[in-house]
């Protein structure tokens, strides 16, 4: 039904592995309702097999595909062309910041699948636990679902923190031990977190809640963290106190 | 494995023994030494030897080590070429039979057709009436799956309803057909479906409760790659197939291309098996064999508000837009049905776009206050000699060449669909058994999966760290 | 594990300052760091002042004849300007790590640097035209 068509740039970041990386611009005539994952597959298929990007899903349930466009960090599939350039505009694509880089678009995301391991998140919650707690839930009887963090890694990528420490759990993570936490109350969570590579780190830009496709809001579960960490440490001197 | 002491000399130069969970390694260290590493190795394993490594370290040391390997003792590679769900399950399969395997993909991990997967845990219900086969494998095969691989599955079954006369006709076969196939079903009002799901089409004739559910189709093929991998399997990600290697009539490796560093590397195996899915019929040719996959792709269109929390299916044989699945906080809309010449790349249909919309507001009108989030194509591999898509046959086939086309050393295994991953793979397996005249039995089925995160904890080729 | 950013680098440092096509939370971060440099950077001015002060009355007194200069006056307003920015910044991020007004920083955000605004204007006019 919709057959406008324009053409773009696209000018996607290069590198074999290990060596420097590089830009390189291909011409597409696209639909701008399309999605800029579809484009980058446009690429591959008919202009360049050799271009590497990694993606699954397709509706962002999986993850795969986040990737830095025009600078920051967006889920390429379900990213409309239309929101990110105009007809005869350019767009810029690059690896999501703060992974290393295999090659081309593809990350190594193994930091952040052994931190989230840390967790014990589960992917599969309760329906009235998926989401946030200031959020209105649905009314639903015993009914589970596929919680909202797809581990895309884009809050990692968004963050300052996570820039210049390697050692930092970042947002995600953090998000993570948050969910599990307010489902189990294991307090083992807040340990983990309560370090100089936990919540302290976070120096509130906020750019992982911009960026998360998913309603996660991982600076707002980084802050609720703190608050219990410190309501927890005041009450253990309180506590301490009644048994002596 | 067993732990008996050497019964030659020890020639390593440093040893360190390892304790992981309930088992125990022993670690040994040689520097250049192929022969002397043979030499220990063979008392072991005198039937064979797994051979962990990645392409560029193979290259440099492979054929050394080979050839010491050979000397000492016998030396067995299987390979695996794949995409999609067929390939991992088959690896988890294969490795847990003991079987040295490397799997080949060309992109990441479900890059094909099963990460596009609508994510459908199937009761079977939909085929009990068109394809009693097809429902039964589903059905028990989703039991199994609901035990192995929970951490990826939200189960919370489906109705299957009815919006008019001709809806209402189909439910006595249907509920026969379930009843034939065991699939447990349960009749509704159409005040009771609407009370759990009150998102539902107010005008709905009938309803029927079948264990149906959703699944995410990346982490459920990462959890049976990440137990393959835990297990022996090698995972070469983003290692596309170019050739086979062809010699005296029968395939004995593959010619692959690591698109990562753009380099070729050659792999020697005893069997190799193509599980690409829709691309079978291109890997076949490599080896001027014809396999009759029909690639036919379908649209999925996802909207941005979980409208149910249960699987939502037209009453009614397998049609186009007939199955609403929640994801997250999502509904996707599928499928429809097209062939296809170039499956590398189909561009999504408007129109096809549109009729999703148009289904998917039949069974939910709440879609039509949704916003679309995302649009995509994913081609399924049928089977079959080119007949109307809906009619071809979703069973899966596996072909022994050596049998039916006289090259050896060589399997395909296609079709199928995601919720029967498991048992392809456990068929598949067992024609890898019978090829290389070994007897080995399927664990699949019993052991639940490790979390699909391990399978990042190390990247593929890469030592554990 | 093994990441890559351990290495310092030119690159991340700018990104700590240049927060181009980031949103509010970023641009507070940065003006917090920006102004948290030009405060400390006074302070080791105010601690040359005192210096001088030490040095006895006339050297004290040419100091502030040059301290009383358009230029000097000029800079000072950046001072107040930066230790209220930065002030009343640091209360929205004490708040937003005790948990309030997380959801509404961008909010606070406005709302305090309009009260930055204000004040700064109010001490710009007392320097300026004040008695």
């Amino acid at each position: 039904m919709n057959n406008i068509r324009w053409t773009i740039d696209m000018e996607i970041s290069r590198q074999r592995q290990g060596e420097e990386r590089h830009f390189e611009v291909f011409r597409l005539e696209v639909d701008p309702n399309e999605y800029v994952l579809d484009a980058i597959e446009r690429v591959w298929a008919f202009h360049d097999r050799s271009l590497t990007f990694r993606h699954a899903c397709h509706h962002s349930t999986c993850g795969a595909c986040a990737m830095l466009v025009n600078g920051v960090e967006k889920l390429t599939c379900i990213t409309p062309i239309r929101t990110v350039t105009a007809d005869g505009g350019k767009i810029r694509v690059e690896p999501l910041r703060n992974f290393p880089v295999l090659s081309d678009l593809v990350v190594d995301m193994s930091s952040l699948y052994s931190n989230m391991e840390k967790t014990n998140f589960s992917q599969v919650a309760p329906l009235d636990q998926s989401y946030l707690p200031y959020e209105e839930k649905p009314e639903a009887d015993e009914v589970e679902r596929l919680v909202d963090c797809i581990e895309c890694g884009m809050c990692i990528s968004a963050c300052p923190g996570a820039a210049t420490s390697a050692s930092y759990l970042g947002p995600a993570v953090l998000a993570a031990a948050h969910h599990v936490y307010l489902e189990t109350g294991a307090s083992c969570l807040l340990d983990l977190v309560d370090s100089k590579d936990g919540v302290w780190r976070c120096h509130s830009a906020y750019e992982c809640s911009e960026v998360c496709p998913s309603n996660v809001d991982p600076a707002w579960r980084i802050m609720d963290l703190r608050k219990r960490i410190i309501h927890q440490r005041v009450s253990s001197w309180f506590t301490r106190k009644e048994r002596a | 494995m067993a732990t008996h002491e050497p019964t030659r000399a020890d020639n390593s130069r440093s040893r360190v023994r390892v304790e992981l969970g309930e088992r125990s390694y022993d670690i040994r260290f040689y520097h250049d030494e192929p022969d002397a590493l043979a030499c220990d190795l063979a008392p072991y394993c005198p039937e064979r030897a797994l051979i962990v490594s990645n392409p560029t370290i193979w290259n440099l040391h492979g054929e050394a080590l080979a050839s010491a390997l050979t000397r000492a003792g016998v030396d067995f590679i299987v390979e695996l070429i794949g995409d999609g769900e067929e390939f991992k399950t088959l690896a988890h399969d294969l490795a847990l039979r003991g079987f040295p395997v490397i799997v080949l993909e060309r992109g990441d991990i479900a890059s094909g057709t099963s990460g596009r997967t609508h994510g459908l845990l199937h009761s079977g219900s939909r085929y009990c009436v068109t394809d009693g086969e097809a429902a039964v494998e589903c059905i028990q095969e989703n039991i199994i799956l609901r035990r192995i691989a929970a951490q990826c599955i939200e189960f919370n079954e489906g109705f299957f309803v009815a919006l008019d006369e001709e809806d209402l006709n189909y439910a006595p076969q249907f509920v026969e057909g379930c009843r034939a196939a065991g699939i447990p079903v349960h009749p509704l009002t159409p005040q009771q479906a609407l009370s759990v799901e009150p998102n539902l089409n107010p005008n709905l004739l009938a309803a029927y409760r079948v264990p149906d559910g959703a699944f995410d189709p990346l982490r459920l093929a990462l959890s049976f790659a990440a137990t393959a991998k835990r297990n022996g399997a090698v995972f070469l990600t983003y290692h596309e197939v170019k050739g086979l290697i062809l010699r005296a009539g029968g395939v004995a490796g593959v010619i692959a291309l690591n698109r990562h560093r753009g380099q070729e590397v050659r792999l020697e195996a005893d069997l190799v098996v193509n599980a690409t899915g829709a691309w079978a019929g291109i890997i076949a040719a490599m080896a001027n064999i014809h396999v009759p996959v029909v690639p036919t792709p379908g649209v999925m269109v996802a909207y941005n508000r979980r409208l149910i929390n249960r699987v939502v299916n037209r009453l009614n044989t397998p049609g186009d837009g007939d199955i609403l699945i929640p994801q997250r906080r999502m509904v996707v809309i599928g499928t429809t049905s097209f062939e296809t010449p170039d499956i590398d790349y189909i561009p999504v249909d408007e129109n096809q776009v549109e009729e999703m919309w148009r289904k998917a507001v039949e069974l939910v009108p709440a879609v039509a206050n949704a916003e679309q989030r995302g649009a995509y194509m994913s081609a399924r591999p049928l089977i079959g000699s080119g007949e109307a898509g809906r009619s071809l046959s979703r069973t899966f086939k596996s072909y022994a060449h050596r049998q039916n086309d006289g090259v050896s050393g060589f399997i395909t295994i296609t079709g199928g669909k995601a919720t029967t991953c498991r048992l392809m793979a456990e068929k598949a397996a067992d024609m890898v058994c019978e090829q290389l005249g070994i007897s080995a039995v399927c664990r699949t089925a019993e052991l639940p999966l490790d979390s699909y995160r391990t399978y990042y904890q190390s990247m593929d080729g890469d030592a554990i760290e | 594990m093994r990441l890559f950013q351990d290495r310092p680098s030119w690159r991340n440092f700018l990104r700590w300052f240049i927060p181009l096509k980031r949103k509010t939370g970023s641009w507070a971060f940065v003006l917090n760091r920006v102004t948290a440099l030009g405060l400390l950077f006074y302070l080791c001015l105010h601690l040359v002042m005192l210096y001088q002060l030490a040095q006895g009355p006339q050297a004290y007194d040419s100091f502030i004849a040059f301290a009383k200069s358009p230029i000097i006056k000029f800079s000072e307003m950046f001072v107040i300007a930066g230790g209220i920015l930065h002030g009343l910044n640091g209360v929205r991020i004490i708040l937003n790590s005790f948990g309030i007004g997380v959801r509404r920083q961008k909010v606070l955000f406005y709302s305090l640097m309009t009260i930055a605004a204000v004040g700064i204007s109010f001490f710009a006019y007392r320097m300026f035209f004040g008695a």
